[in-house]
């Protein structure tokens, strides 16, 4: 009998170590980025990279702080989506500069991503994220940006690629 | 003067000693039946009462019954209604704040695994139940976690706080070890621990991270712990004595 409550006893500590989880820090997820690729407008396969490329939000009219401004080796980048809103508007830049009175010389092309967002719980340490469905992306303007396709249209990680821009 | 007695003692010892001329019986024929009670004993769980006087967050009790069916073996059962509210939070900032409420009812056997002196009613018990929880969660204000801080400083707040999810229920196995103790004739004071495995809950878009008498859900584990601490009155019914075991046969 001593053996079995023993060997009880045991296996209850064991049980009760091996249940064990870190519930103070996140790290099974966040808000995800969409991640958009540049690809050659000819060459559909191949990865392009942009030239001194620079992505601003339109209402904030502030770079994104998520990618090395003015940048001439992106060929990917992932960019935060507003989470209050079903829409964000980016002006996307190619050969940013400034002149000499401050303003931009590059060539710019204004994309609108649409999408519904989803609140989603993830774990007990980080509790709700967002994640983005039915993501589309639109341009008046194609002033650099030759055409856009949509690989994945639920955003739910920054692991993925999402969205292609050719150009 | 001390001296002499003490000798005188030692002289006389040995005459004492071999004066015992009755031969010692050592298997003397036992006719003293000892009785043990058997009843049902109720009572209630000290913890959760006093968690709900000292703990702001949780209410609670919990009923603890037994029925004594053979000298080891007792049917068991404890019925209990919870509520907690519980916040989790990140360095200060909110990430959720929810309460749970619900009642469970759990049902089973103890098996008392401890061989008491003659007179006495202690046990350690090993026992199992399966129990089942009713009970509904409320969400009452979250933040959405996104460690980018571009759009705000701060987490946002969810788009539908106060939300309730009802309905909701669970089921699980549960092994119990313990101990109960007569503290005075009939009243015991128990303390068990309980390790649960959830079988079965049913959960909404918000999970169910803590179920009323299955204590704390883990992430991605189905085992659980819980335990309780009882005052308990035994309900004597009537009396039978142990059955002995392997009584030798005695020739006529």
């Amino acid at each position: 009998m001593k053996k079995i409550l023993l060997s009880f006893l045991t296996a209850l500590l064991l049980v009760s170590l091996a249940s064990c989880e870190k519930d103070d820090i996140c790290v099974d997820g966040d808000t995800p980025l969409l991640v958009i690729g540049f690809f050659d407008a000819e060459d559909t396969e191949t990865a392009k990279v942009v030239p001194s490329l620079r992505v601003k939000e339109v209402l904030l009219d502030e770079v994104v702080n998520t990618i090395t401004d003015r940048s001439s080796s992106l060929d990917s980048i992932g960019i935060p989506l507003r989470i209050e809103a079903g829409s964000t508007r980016f002006a996307f830049v190619t050969n940013s500069n400034d002149n000499t009175s401050g303003e931009e010389t590059g060539d710019i092309d204004t994309l609108t991503v649409s999408y519904q967002t989803k609140e989603v719980f993830i774990s007990r340490a980080c509790g709700f994220v967002v994640h983005y469905n039915n993501v589309a992306v639109t341009t008046s303007t194609t002033n650099w940006i030759q055409d856009i396709q949509i690989v994945q249209p639920t955003v739910e990680n920054s692991n993925t690629l999402h969205v292609k821009l050719f150009h | 003067m001390l001296n002499y007695f003490i000798s005188l003692l030692t002289v006389l010892l040995p005459f004492w000693v071999s004066s015992q001329s009755q031969p010692v019986n050592s298997q003397p024929k036992d006719s003293v039946e000892y009785k043990q009670k058997y009843g049902l004993r109720i009572g209630a769980d000290l913890s959760r009462l006093l968690f709900s006087f000292i703990d702001e967050e949780y209410t609670g009790f919990e009923l603890v019954g037994d029925y004594r069916i053979t000298q080891k073996l007792y049917v068991a059962a404890e019925l209990g209604h919870e509520e907690k509210t519980q916040t989790e939070d990140l360095g200060g900032t909110l990430l959720y704040r929810y309460t749970t409420t619900g009642s469970y009812l759990k049902a089973g056997v103890d098996v008392n695994t401890y061989t008491n002196w003659l007179g006495m009613h202690n046990a350690i018990i090993l026992g199992g139940r399966y129990a089942v929880a009713s009970f509904s969660q409320t969400l009452h204000d979250y933040t959405i976690f996104e460690s980018n801080h571009f759009y705000n400083p701060s987490f946002l707040q969810g788009a539908e706080p106060g939300q309730e999810f009802t309905n909701l229920n669970a089921s699980w196995l549960e092994l119990v070890t313990g101990v109960k103790v007569e503290l005075f004739t009939n009243l015991y004071v128990g303390m068990s621990v309980r390790l649960g495995f959830l079988v079965t809950h049913k959960e909404e878009r918000f999970p169910n991270l803590w179920i009323p008498g299955f204590n704390k859900v883990t992430d991605n584990s189905n085992f659980g712990m819980s335990y309780n601490y009882s005052l308990s009155y035994l309900i004597p019914f009537y009396k039978k004595s142990k059955k002995k075991k392997g009584t030798p046969h005695v020739p006529q």
